[in-house]
């Protein structure tokens, strides 16, 4: 192996990816895309929100006005004496966004109907807070029918709201709060990432391999490099690629968050714990925003167990595991897709031989689903160790916490097999790149293995 | 001074024999013809010479050692399938090949320059490949095999793609590398090209050297010993003991005939007896096959 022929391939490799349309294409959409996941949801409440909502109630019963308390966003405007059927066709003249009519209390029920009236159509969010405003005029209304003194208030002081409060003991028997949601969320996340990386970089090799071959410019190259030269020059080309292309997105998503929730307000986008919950995932991930600036920022338990949990996971082990896995996992479905693309002439004949090497694959990932159930299973502990599936499986674990020795053993045990594969896939590459002609089948493929 | 020399050069795969037992020598600074039919092993033998293949007996011996690897950059080789990528650019690409075979880059930049010159082909530089015709991408791949200044040159059909103009183009820049001292090795089918260009050929056929050596010596030993006559007679010429004839044209006293001297006759004898069967001798020529007739008589009574 020459050193400076590979420096020369890979540089060719990585510069005609990167100056592609394709590639600007991706890298600049994608962020947008994962941003866009990130704040739809809170975009889309803010947009949504009613503001300064008139509302004109005529009030037959006489429970339900005295609780209609206007506040930030909906005024509400007693017209009890109106005659309801003129007032409806008054209504953008008096300037009501819409008139809500109560009927006279049914003294069988001890309820009453409710009809709205509007020109245009009222929101879910608003038609909400005025259904609660009247049941809770009609539950008291229905409490006083008992007269029992202080009732609402026995009620309220009976009222359960249980939440578990998860916890995991550390080493050290130090007990911390933590959310399994969470972990699944992040888990979820990276072994889709590392996963779909590996298929789409891998298939990236395999394609430019089959076009070296059916351009016949290989014959060339390899009158003037070794061809392990030129395949391992190859993968490793495309891995600068990957890497350029993920930290691209990290920066730049990070840029587009932190840009557009500046712009849109921080505090409305904290509105919702369950939407803050996702976004401060995103934005703590991407970003590497200091989790406890954000605990000083934010309140209420909900949050305050995310950050926790945040917190606990062990960042280190979760950026080296990413890397590492994805490094040798790509390594080594490169190099078989790199042995495929140069067995056959055309796309179209990698079906059959790419079969044995995708499916492990996707066993890997599925796998990796079951990790977010069961992490301490055995099928998840097996797939995290058998080197085709561990790279996905892992990286699905690392969130829970993974013992050192385990990552130890799934490292060594997947770079082995690199070595291992990577060497027969050099063989079968140096002689698939100049075999035209017949169809490549399996025996073909064991025959130039054994080939000297 | 020989350049290359293959000594017992063998290689199957698996079961099927390629090449057996090969050896020739291929003389420095010498046009060298690589003949032989389809699938007889020529590919084989070239890229053992140019290390994409592994000989599985024998060895190649470059310029006076073993050949290795660093000598992949001392070889230019133009295969028969040409090939390039699509989607680069001309510089770019010529940039990368050259840089291959061990130019730094501005020194594969400036010899670049000058065949791009040379060629009248400035303006292609920041064109993609996949915008040239067939025959402007042959003159590409051309320089990017001889831009390195390889003191061997393998040529494997080098002027299949090119109209005649520039198939003349090609036919005197192999002619000046040779007289700037390259080695050339040329394979080809085109007969009418060894005749003119090589000084030694080697043809292969189902695996093995069939014949090798220098074309004239060869096209001499071919030759059946028959001579040209043209002569002015009322009447035709006899058979003797010096040779027999085996055609004759007479066109109106004027004969053009072809004689087979007997074994052992010189043309002295045949001339003498020429001039007693009184015929006016106008012109006595030796007849040497063409190429094409020993390749084709070499190949079908294999």
């Amino acid at each position: 192996m020459k050193l400076r022929n590979i420096k020369t391939i890979i540089s060719r490799e990585y510069l005609t990816r990167v100056q592609k349309k394709s590639f600007l294409l991706i890298t600049f959409l994608g962020p947008v895309f994962f941003a866009a996941i990130a704040l739809l949801p809170s975009i889309i409440m803010f947009m949504a929100e009613d503001k300064g909502k008139q509302i004109a109630v005529v009030d037959q019963s006489g429970i339900v006005l005295p609780k209609m308390e206007s506040d930030a966003t909906i005024t509400y405007h007693d017209y009890s004496t109106a005659n309801p059927d003129s007032l409806k066709t008054q209504l953008s003249d008096l300037e009501m966004d819409a008139m809500v009519l109560v009927s006279p209390l049914d003294s069988a029920t001890n309820s009453v109907n409710v009809s709205a009236f509007s020109n245009s159509p009222i929101s879910v969010d608003l038609k909400e807070r005025i259904s609660d405003k009247i049941d809770e005029a009609v539950e008291d209304y229905r409490i006083s029918l008992y007269d029992v003194g202080d009732l609402k208030q026995i009620m309220n002081e009976v009222k359960s709201d249980v939440n578990i409060s998860t916890y995991t003991i550390g080493e050290d028997g130090e007990e911390k709060i933590s959310s399994s949601e969470v972990f699944m969320i992040i888990s979820l996340l990276l072994s889709t990432i590392i996963y779909f990386f590996i298929a789409m970089f891998s298939g990236m090799v395999m394609q430019s391999v089959i076009e070296e071959k059916t351009s016949r410019v290989v014959e060339v190259l390899v009158s003037s490099v070794k061809a392990t030269e030129l395949m391992f020059g190859k993968i490793i080309g495309v891995a600068c690629v990957a890497l350029t292309q993920f930290l691209l997105w990290i920066v730049l998503t990070a840029v587009l968050v932190t840009g557009v929730s500046a712009f849109v307000g921080f505090d409305t986008m904290m509105g919702d714990p369950a939407q803050s919950e996702q976004m401060m995932q995103m934005t703590g991930q991407m970003s590497g925003v200091d989790m406890e600036q954000m605990a000083a920022v934010t309140e209420g338990d909900g949050l305050g167990v995310i950050i926790s949990t945040l917190k606990e996971i062990n960042y280190g082990q979760l950026i080296f595991g990413f890397f590492i896995y994805f490094a040798l996992g790509y390594l080594l479905y490169a190099s078989f897709f790199a042995a495929i693309g140069s067995a056959v002439e055309n796309e179209a004949d990698t079906q059959q031989l790419q079969m044995p090497i995708t499916v492990p694959l996707i066993i890997g990932f599925f796998i990796a689903f079951y990790a977010f159930k069961a992490p301490d299973s055995a099928v998840v502990f097996w797939g995290s160790m058998i080197p085709f599936t561990s790279p996905i499986v892992m990286l699905a674990r690392i969130p829970f916490g993974v013992p050192a020795w385990e990552l130890a053993l799934s490292i060594a045990i997947l770079v082995g097999t690199f070595i291992a594969c990577g060497w027969a896939s050099a063989k079968i590459y140096q002689i698939g790149i100049l075999m035209f002609g017949k169809k490549t089948t399996f025996k073909d493929l064991w025959k130039w293995l054994r080939m000297k | 001074m020989k350049l290359i020399e293959c000594k017992n050069v063998s290689k199957s795969f698996g079961e099927k024999v390629a090449l057996d037992n090969v050896s020739i020598d291929i003389p420095k600074g010498k046009i060298f013809g690589l003949l032989g039919p389809n699938g007889a092993g020529k590919t084989t033998l070239i890229r053992i010479i140019n290390r994409i293949t592994i000989p599985s007996d024998g060895s190649v011996i470059f310029d006076g050692r073993p050949i290795t690897q660093e000598d992949v950059e001392k070889i230019g080789y133009l295969p028969e399938e040409r090939g390039l990528y699509r989607k680069m650019k001309v510089g770019e690409q010529a940039m990368y090949l050259a840089q291959l075979k061990g130019m730094s880059a501005r020194e594969a930049s400036a010899e670049l320059k000058k065949w791009f010159v040379r060629f009248g082909i400035e303006s292609w530089w920041n064109k993609k490949v996949e915008e040239l015709s067939k025959g402007m991408a042959q003159k590409l791949q051309f320089i990017t095999t001889v831009v390195h200044k390889p003191s061997l040159l393998i040529l494997d059909e080098p002027f299949s793609g090119f109209d005649p103009v520039n198939a003349q183009v090609i036919r005197e820049e192999i002619l000046r590398l040779k007289d700037e001292g390259a080695t050339i090795i040329l394979s080809t089918h085109n007969m009418e090209s060894v005749e003119e260009l090589c000084d030694n050929i080697a043809l292969i056929n189902k695996s093995k050297v069939v014949i090798s050596g220098g074309v004239d010596e060869i096209r001499r030993k071919y030759g059946n010993n028959n001579v040209e006559v043209i002569y002015t007679s009322d009447s035709s010429l006899q058979s003797s003991r010096a040779f027999k004839v085996l055609s004759d044209i007479d066109d109106s006293g004027r004969h053009t005939a072809v004689l087979e001297l007997a074994a052992g006759a010189t043309s002295n004898e045949a001339l003498q007896e020429l001039l007693n069967q009184k015929v006016i001798v106008n012109s006595f020529k030796e007849l040497v096959p063409r190429m094409n007739d020993i390749f084709i008589k070499l190949v079908t009574e294999a």
